[in-house]
């Protein structure tokens, strides 16, 4: 303890705002409620169609985007913001920079997400996964952050211990890292208060998306949770941390590679193959460094495993850490394109995305809280029964929501590339596929019930624990001020580095910048390398308001809309999907899972008829169907007024509507209605129908993949 | 410091690798890097070098290329099974019908025609099958087997032999034959009238 016994200076005192801490930690415990509870609807939903009660806003397409965003940004959100408060004031020695920044923060944050509450299941999205909030939320989330980073670096400004600590260094990456995601890839165009278009198109929206996404998953679910157990598994086990040259190692690694793996959740799409196979090789050598943070974890735990057996806390931690290494080992393995190409699309995704979201976050913020919440209402844990109740319940529920996924997941790919001698799909029929795999959609829902038992158990445990709170005198600390005292002169250059967070900060903002730049900056001068191609034109007015519905509905979240170059695929769906074929799309709605087929060639496959039919009641037309019924499109008029401003924004965008297109849009949508209308009354369809939404969206659904279905089969355009 | 903290457990053999930094009561040891830990992440790096500059330096196929051979050989099977299946062979639709065809192709029919053409072809999406007028088949098994085999664009009518089974096509050919001039209540007749010689 050399670097405090040499230390010299004036001893100053303070005390630490644990108050932010507690409100932070309640804030974790009431979204974690809700985000389990919209987890175990949607399940239920994929299950059984009917629990969504026929109600728009409980629909599968607008509660999957709340599932998602509470459980990343409400529950981990909030949970990691309770962590960072308490152990960056400690680890520093100082109190946080403002109290009044920290509530700024909190308030802001919950304000964040009632709004996100208010907004995605009303069908207020900008379409784009784990970024679905509108533009207004959009900023309201950047000023937060910054307040967040104001106050985080101006307690490292304040400290009193020179060297930042390696959980800091996670929270660094982190706060650097989301700010530069969430701006670059939030960029939009607003049409109104509550809409807006992605400056991006097709292709290069699909990569800034996806780059956002994936690391998303890497600097909001991962690092900041590194940082949190580099602090809480020592303190809770009493232990050294095993390596702090690993630790030096894998956090640069980690930091540095992560950035460029995004392209793999775009394998065999229309997107460049060299930043494919970037995203591909950057995820197998990402296997490494990830398993770094588990060894140090795991190792650390060395000579004390005993305590998980008795204590919760290091319960909960050691299992996080182990899934930890399970997703961490999963990942690069769905990375590799052969991989890949069986499981993309399929089950096997949610499966693996929960052995991280349960397995790594909720198993490792429970023994964060099973460790922070008695010292905080300064008493004993309720009861270390329930406990051990909750953790069991938790990885049964986890376990068999896991292997559900593989089954359902695997099973299903099988079946969709499966073809006869005479180079048929023997499973030609998409929903016979489904049909199979609905009772593994009922063992998830039963896993994820369990997993929300056992958060209730925990919600009550702590809810006896803190009602038996003792008061607590504040705890006045004391240390030496910063000042030279503190520099070694013979330290290691990493060291050095560490008395400097500012230089460190800079550093760690290159790393993730090279990678983002070399992956990004070409596909932004995009014009070099997709191939136009003239036949397709921008959609109709009346396509582009069903297109706003489709993204409003959440299609997206259960339909595809990119044919891969896979024999089976173009057998099944048509022609393989062209660059070309989305530079008007923005955002693109290529879709990340096949719960229902790909639509990229829907356009004319079946009668209008057909679609009116289907989106009345999707069992109808296709027996088995797990499809919501669309049914208020039926009812809802549809706001022909509202189509100019849409098509101005687009204008703006790059897209090439003439001021002439955009004066007669109106006429020119009622027209396009009226010709569907007619068509449909033929079969005895009220002429009412002209007049109302569903109108749009089978215009919508009708056009895809018209364009390029129009251009002769040639040996697709090369792009390289 | 803080002095209720509990002393930090050092075991014996590791206590040459402590270093002397203390955070909140957390210290660091630093054990070398686990060699297998060196060991796989090289091998990783080498990997992902080799397979990025084959792919996309030194002319490894590309997804796209990989997929036009895959392609090409389903193409010549579908060939070869259109050839050989696409013509009427009245003498296996026979042996079909002998075979209890009939009641086959009613499940065929349920399962897959029932969408459009309704119980007993009254049609809705699809034709009415029970008048005689016809849009592009001619109401000869032979005219609707090609209509099934082949589908019609056009009209919104699949290509079936990429659903279903040759056998299947023949049944259903039979029991769509049922209907005909049956003059069910259903959709308007469309397509030209047909009257049998």
């Amino acid at each position: 303890m050399s670097s405090n016994q040499m230390r010299t200076g004036k001893p100053e005192t303070f005390t630490y705002d644990d108050e932010i801490v507690k409100k932070f930690v309640i804030a974790t415990l009431l979204w974690g409620a809700v985000a389990l509870l919209l987890g175990v609807t949607i399940a239920f939903q994929l299950a059984e169609w009917r629990f969504n009660f026929e109600i728009p806003w409980l629909t599968f397409g607008r509660l999957r985007p709340l599932h998602t965003n509470a459980a990343i940004f409400a529950f981990c959100g909030n949970a990691i913001f309770a962590g960072i408060y308490y152990s960056h004031q400690r680890l520093l020695k100082s109190r946080l920079f403002s109290d009044v920044l920290s509530k700024v923060h909190f308030w802001g944050w919950q304000l964040i997400i009632v709004s996100a509450a208010l907004t995605l299941p009303f069908g207020i999205t900008t379409g784009k996964e784990y970024a679905e909030l509108e533009w207004p939320i959009d900023i309201l989330i950047t000023v937060i952050w910054v307040v967040f980073a104001v106050n985080f670096f101006g307690t490292i400004i304040r400290r009193r211990e020179r060297h930042i600590y390696v959980a800091i260094w996670f929270y660094i990456a982190t706060i650097i890292t989301v700010a530069v995601l969430h701006i670059v890839n939030s960029l939009e165009f607003p049409v109104s208060f509550t809409k807006s278009y992605s400056l991006y198109a097709g292709v290069q929206d699909a990569l800034v998306q996806w780059w956002y996404g994936h690391n998303a998953v890497a600097f909001f679910l991962t690092t900041p949770f590194l940082g949190l157990m580099y602090y809480f598994i020592p303190k809770a086990v009493n232990r050294p941390v095993y390596s702090y040259r690993l630790s030096i190692i894998h956090f640069w690694s980690l930091v540095f590679i992560y950035i460029w793996a995004g392209p793999h959740h775009l394998l065999y799409t229309t997107l460049p193959e060299w930043a494919q196979t970037l995203g591909m090789v950057f995820s197998v050598m990402l296997w490494m460094p990830s398993w770094g943070g588990m060894i140090n974890g795991l190792m650390t735990l060395r000579g004390v495993w005993n305590k998980v057996r008795t204590e919760p806390s290091v319960r909960f931690m050691a299992t996080a850490v182990t899934f930890y290494g399970m997703a961490t080992f999963e990942g690069p393995l769905l990375s590799i394109k052969s991989v890949n190409a069986i499981a993309h699309f399929t089950d096997w995704i949610p499966g693996h995305v929960h052995s991280g979201t349960i397995g790594w976050n909720y198993m490792l913020i429970s023994g964060i809280l099973f460790y922070l919440v008695p010292k905080l209402w300064n008493t004993e844990l309720y009861s270390k029964k329930l406990a051990h109740q909750q953790f069991w319940l938790a990885t049964f529920g986890l376990v068999l929501y896991i292997v559900s996924m593989w089954v359902a997941g695997i099973t299903q790919s099988l079946m969709w590339r499966a073809m006869d001698d005479a180079g048929r799909l023997i499973y030609p029929n998409f929903i016979e596929t489904v049909i199979k795999i609905v009772p593994m959609y009922w063992v998830r829902a039963i896993g994820g019930t369990s997993v929300l038992i056992s958060f209730i158990i925990m919600m009550y445990n702590f809810y006896r624990t803190i009602k038996q709170a003792s008061v607590k005198e504040e705890t006045i600390y004391e240390a030496y001020a910063l000042d030279a005292s503190s520099i070694e002169a013979h330290a290691s250059a990493h060291r050095k580095l560490e008395g400097v967070p500012m230089i460190f900060s800079v550093l760690s903002l290159i790393a993730i910048l090279v990678g983002s730049g070399i992956e990004i900056i070409p596909s932004l001068l995009a014009d070099k390398y997709i191939v136009k191609v003239s036949a397709i034109k921008p959609y109709t007015p009346l396509e582009l308001h069903g297109r706003d519905i489709y993204i409003k509905e959440g299609c997206y979240t259960c339909h595809s809309q990119t044919v891969r170059p896979m024999a089976h695929e173009v057998v099944r769906y048509g022609k393989a999907s062209n660059a070309a074929e989305f530079v008007y799309d923005h955002p693109f709605q290529w879709g990340s899972k096949r719960t229902g087929p790909d639509l990229a060639r829907a356009g004319g496959k079946y009668p209008h008829m057909w679609h009116y039919k289907h989106f009345w009641d999707p069992r109808e037309m296709t027996a088995g169907s797990i499809m919501p019924r669309y049914h208020w499109l039926f009812d809802q008029k549809l706001p022909y007024t509202g189509i100019p401003a849409k098509m101005r924004v687009m204008q703006k965008l790059g897209v090439p509507y003439t001021d002439q297109q955009i004066a007669s849009s109106i006429d020119d949508a009622k027209a396009q209605a009226k010709t569907i209308a007619d068509e449909l009354a033929q079969s005895g369809v009220p002429a009412k129908l002209a007049e109302m939404e569903i109108v749009s969206l089978i215009a919508y659904i009708q056009r895809l993949g018209i364009d390029y279905g129009s251009v002769p089969d040639e040996p697709a355009q090369e792009e390289k | 410091m803080n002095n209720t903290e509990e002393k930090i457990e050092v075991k014996e053999d590791e206590k040459h690798l402590l270093l002397d930094h203390n955070y909140d009561n957390i210290q660091e040891l630093n054990h070398p890097l686990p060699s297998w830990w060196n060991t796989i992440w090289a091998i990783s790096i080498v990997f992902s070098i080799g397979y990025f500059v084959y792919y996309q330096f030194m002319g490894g196929p590309t997804l796209v290329e990989e997929f036009q051979t895959e392609y090409s050989e389903i193409i010549v099977k579908q060939t070869e099974f259109k050839r050989k299946e696409s013509l009427f062979d009245d003498s296996y639709y026979q042996k079909i019908i002998a075979d209890g065809g009939l009641e086959k192709g009613k499940e065929v029919y349920e399962i897959n025609c029932l969408p459009c053409h309704l119980k007993d072809g009254v049609g809705d999406t699809g034709p009415n099958l029970t008048d005689d007028y016809w849009l592009i088949a001619k109401g000869t098994p032979e005219s609707i087997y090609s209509v099934i085999f082949n589908g019609s664009e056009e009209n919104g009518m699949p290509i079936w032999s990429e659903v279903i089974s040759k056998d299947e096509i023949y049944q259903a050919v039979s029991y769509v034959m049922t209907f005909k001039n049956t003059f069910k209540k259903g959709k308007k007749p469309q397509g030209e009238k047909i009257v049998d010689k």
